[in-house]
């Protein structure tokens, strides 16, 4: 069944997909209040922001809230991505009406109780601190900081700092809450066992009449100065037993024209089958790594192509050679024909599959509007991928695998920085 | 062939080799998940071998006599599919979810999975670094590393003691013939069962069905598992020292097996304790910790002792572990989050219980149930699981069963199975440095 939209007065898009095939519904709202607009100095505070939504909304207690959905078996959760703060509920269909309207006074009025605040700030204290002991959500922070000068709206962790989460109260997530849901810069995606046009008409009388933060224009997220050299960041975590591996290149935005190309440049690199190429290399004949992938993560801003694995301390300088060599070879050599064909067929038929169960098709739906592409963008995006050639691979690599000007982080025990340089 | 039973868009058959087959119907979208299953896990292992189920799935993607290793994997994708494999403490499983127009081609790939896998030399050597990188990337994480030293001393006899990764002397020590004589021996139709989920036609898929796997000699029948835990005679207990961010506690107590009538008993248990576990090993494990009202919740979250309480009941063949992991908040002493977890353990045990609480708990597990059986893939895996350790019925079964279930019921549960003599506690707690030593970045790290 095709999606249905509709623009509200106040700007909210809210797109509708109906699917009579289970008896569910799954709602995702897609806020552009994620971490890269967390206030200098207070970073963290939309992921404290979207933790709390529900400890507390309009005239209802945490435990009121909490109640509501454990009595129904409503699977809720909030959270911060990089540019958006999403709030997703999946339930039973009958339950429709009843949790739009929990959604509504979340998202509209949340109270952010004082107790709860300091509550919440205890709890991200101790995911620092697990964060800080692990090797790939090391590796993870060190890529952005090091690829994202400091300022720069991607360069904090989601989860913020120590310091930064200390210094944010109450008053913070008050005025973060009035400066960034605006419904002028949101999308609400529904899926699953409902009519569409009763869906929208139902959204539209509840989420219509929010006013929230005022119209704004788009961020703008600046493109982070490349490195004329490259970037080595490293993290000693002693006593693990493996180390993490990050390597970064120039990245691009949701609406480059480049993306599709670079979709099936990914594809080949460190995607298809078992890894692409790099999985081929890294994995499949030298054994080196249980997992080895690239990813891009595009977005309002230009996200990286990122290239990461997971190796034994002592075969970091292999795993690094090889990667460097694939690279290189993609760069020098071009791709082969049939490389480009398989990666294109595989991105191209797999939308079915991508949008088949409800939660899926929302989150696609209201990704797809929230950055632009539209809510045709699931049914063109195979037209798009089918219509990159070899030759836009290729100018891709050129432009994407900036090998010389990347940033490499090795998070782990025992790291052996001669074998970076 | 002869087919045993349709129920609900569902049809169940077994093949004159031994192999059954177990097809549903669901034309949501135009897609087709493919699961074959086999009898084999951890538990069919001993001292010396440990690790080898899971190490001969990966050998399984390593080309077949008829098809090239690359296009194990390469055939799913450009179907538009996705695929993977896992083995567990009584499963082996690998899965193909594709456009439906494939479906042959992916029944024809199981088939030759089953029966002529290659096991080169030099495979069988890349693929032991790998599965020694897995075991070593779970090791980074402290709450692996603790649950398998948990696991380990809760259990003294029964083979779902040791971790399905396996030991690193075994890893290192298992040879090829070592490998390939275990795929021999339980990758047998008589030992395996093919669910196929989603836009398909019954009797069409039957004939490919037969088509494929119809002319495979069916093996030797295969040993059960005589070993039965005995019962624990006192509370056992570890600490452990190891690089962490935060302290963790891990409770574990002896759980009925999922034929046993107590099992949906420990589901709703479970239910009012922590909001309920899922029973999809695949799809069901979405990171969501227990629901906010919960007890566990309420007194170790709300109040103040615990970041994380997640709680797990897996279904199982023999009887195994019913797990509570607390992750400690900062600056908190695990041994307050143990006292404060007994109180809420022994308020079951004196049947303090509104029937609120329980239909709550109920409506919580009937919700679970249908969103994490919602997609093809998901539905195939949960018929396939239930049947490789019991019976698929099992799994149609447990709305019922869970209806049925009484608040003495959890109480009597309760007073026998988490009294503090019949538990293992673990607890780690952090050590080790920890230094930032470089980081040549614009603005340095952030801790």
């Amino acid at each position: 069944m095709s999606a249905a939209r509709t623009v509200l007065g106040n700007g909210l898009v809210v797109v509708a997909r109906g699917n009579r095939a289970a008896r569910s519904i799954a709602v995702r709202l897609v806020l552009e209040a994620g971490a890269a607009f967390d206030p200098p100095g207070k970073e963290g505070t939309s992921a404290l922001a979207a933790d709390l939504l529900d400890r507390g909304a309009g005239a209802l207690t945490g435990q009121e809230i909490a109640g509501y959905f454990d009595d129904l078996g409503v699977f809720y959760s909030a959270g911060a991505r990089r540019d958006t703060l999403e709030v997703e509920a999946r339930f039973l269909s009958e339950h429709l009406p009843g949790v739009l309207e929990r959604l509504r006074i979340l998202v509209f009025e949340p109270t952010f109780p004082e107790q709860e605040v300091e509550r919440q700030k205890g709890l991200t204290f101790t995911a620092i601190a697990e964060r800080d002991q692990d090797t790939a959500a090391t590796c993870e922070m060190l890529l952005a900081q090091s690829l994202f000068p400091a300022g720069h709206p991607y360069h904090a962790p989601r989860l913020g700092t120590r310091d930064s989460v200390r210094r944010i109260g109450r008053d913070d997530l008050v005025a973060f809450h009035r400066a960034r849901f605006a419904p002028s810069r949101a999308t609400l995606g529904l899926a699953g066992d409902f009519e569409p046009a009763r869906a929208l008409e139902m959204a539209a009388a509840l989420f219509g009449p929010w006013a929230g933060a005022p119209a704004v224009r788009r961020a703008d997220i600046p493109d982070p100065p490349f490195p004329d050299s490259p970037v080595v960041a490293t993290c000693s975590i002693e006593g693990k037993t493996q180390t993490d591996i990050g390597l970064a290149f120039r990245g691009l935005r949701r609406l480059s024209p480049d993306l599709p190309a670079a979709l099936v440049l990914n594809s080949i690199v460190g995607e298809f089958a078992l890894g692409g190429r790099l999985g081929k290399a890294i994995r499949d004949r030298a054994g080196l790594a249980y997992y080895v992938y690239s990813r891009f993560t595009a977005g309002l801003g230009a996200g990286p192509l990122v290239v990461r694995a997971g190796v034994a301390p002592e075969g970091v300088r292999r795993a690094l050679d090889l990667t460097r060599r694939t690279i290189e070879a993609v760069r020098r050599r071009g791709v082969s024909t049939s490389e480009v064909s398989d990666s294109k067929q595989a991105l191209a038929s797999a939308i079915p599959r991508r949008m088949e169960t409800n939660p899926e098709s929302a989150s696609v739906l209201a990704d797809a509007e929230f950055y632009g592409q539209g809510i045709d963008y699931p049914e063109k995006l195979p037209g798009l991928i089918r219509a990159v050639t070899r030759s836009d691979v290729e100018d891709a690599a050129e432009r994407y695998l900036t090998l010389g000007r990347h940033v490499l982080v090795v998070a782990g025990p025992a790291i052996d920085k001669e074998a970076l340089s | 062939m002869k087919t045993t039973g349709v129920r609900s868009g569902l049809r169940v058959a077994r093949l004159t080799n031994g192999l059954t087959v177990i097809l549903r119907e669901m034309h949501q979208a135009p897609v087709v998940s493919v699961w074959i299953w086999y009898r084999v896990g951890s538990r069919d292992e001993r001292p010396g071998i440990t690790g080898i189920s899971h190490w001969v799935e990966h050998m399984n993607f390593k080309g077949t006599r008829s098809i090239r290793k690359d296009d194990l994997t390469r055939r799913v994708e450009l179907a538009g599919g996705t695929w993977n494999g896992y083995t567990w403490l009584d499963v082996t499983t690998y899965f193909e979810t594709v456009e439906r127009g494939a479906l042959e081609e992916m029944l024809r790939l199981e088939a030759s999975r089953m029966t002529e896998c290659l096991y080169s030399r030099t495979e069988v050597e890349r693929e032991r670094t790998v599965v020694i990188a897995e075991l070593q990337g779970s090791e980074n994480d402290p709450r692996t590393y603790l649950d398998k030293e948990v696991t380990g001393t809760a259990l003294q006899a029964h083979p779902y003691r040791w971790p399905t990764i396996g030991y690193l002397s075994d890893l290192r020590a298992i040879s090829r013939d070592d490998l390939y004589a275990h795929y021999r021996r339980y990758y047998v139709p008589n030992n395996a069962i093919l669910v196929v989920a989603g836009d398909l036609e019954t009797k069409e898929t039957l004939r490919l069905v037969r088509r494929h796997f119809g002319r495979i000699r069916p093996g030797a029948g295969l040993p059960a598992v005589r070993t039965e835990e005995p019962p624990q005679g006192g509370e056992r207990r570890l600490t452990l020292r190891r690089p962490s961010g935060a302290a963790y506690l891990d409770l574990a107590f002896h759980s009925p097996a999922v034929a046993d009538p107590d099992f949906a008993t420990l589901l709703l248990l479970d239910g009012i304790l922590a909001g309920g576990p899922t029973v999809n090993a695949w799809g069901g494990q979405d990171g969501r910790g227990p629901v906010k009202s919960s007890r566990l919740y309420r007194a170790l979250i709300d109040g103040g002792l615990a970041s994380e309480v997640s709680t797990s009941v897996v279904p199982t063949r023999h009887p195994y572990l019913y797990r509570i992991v607390v992750t400690a908040k900062e600056g908190i002493d695990p041994a307050r989050i143990e006292t404060a977890l007994g109180a809420e353990l022994q308020r079951l045990g004196r049947g303090d219980l509104q029937p609120r609480d329980l239909e709550r708990a109920r409506n919580q597990f009937l919700a679970r149930y249908a969103l994490e059986s919602e997609s093809t893939t998901d539905a195939a895996h949960q018929l396939g699981f239930f049947e490789t350790i019991g019976d698929h019925r099992l799994f149609l079964d447990l709305p019922r069963r869970v209806g049925m279930v009484g608040a003495e019921d959890i109480a009597r549960l309760a007073r026998a199975r988490l009294a503090a003599d019949h538990r293992t506690v673990g607890v780690l707690l952090p050590a080790g440095p920890s230094a930032i030593e470089a980081a040549a970045t614009p603005g340095g790290p952030a801790r």
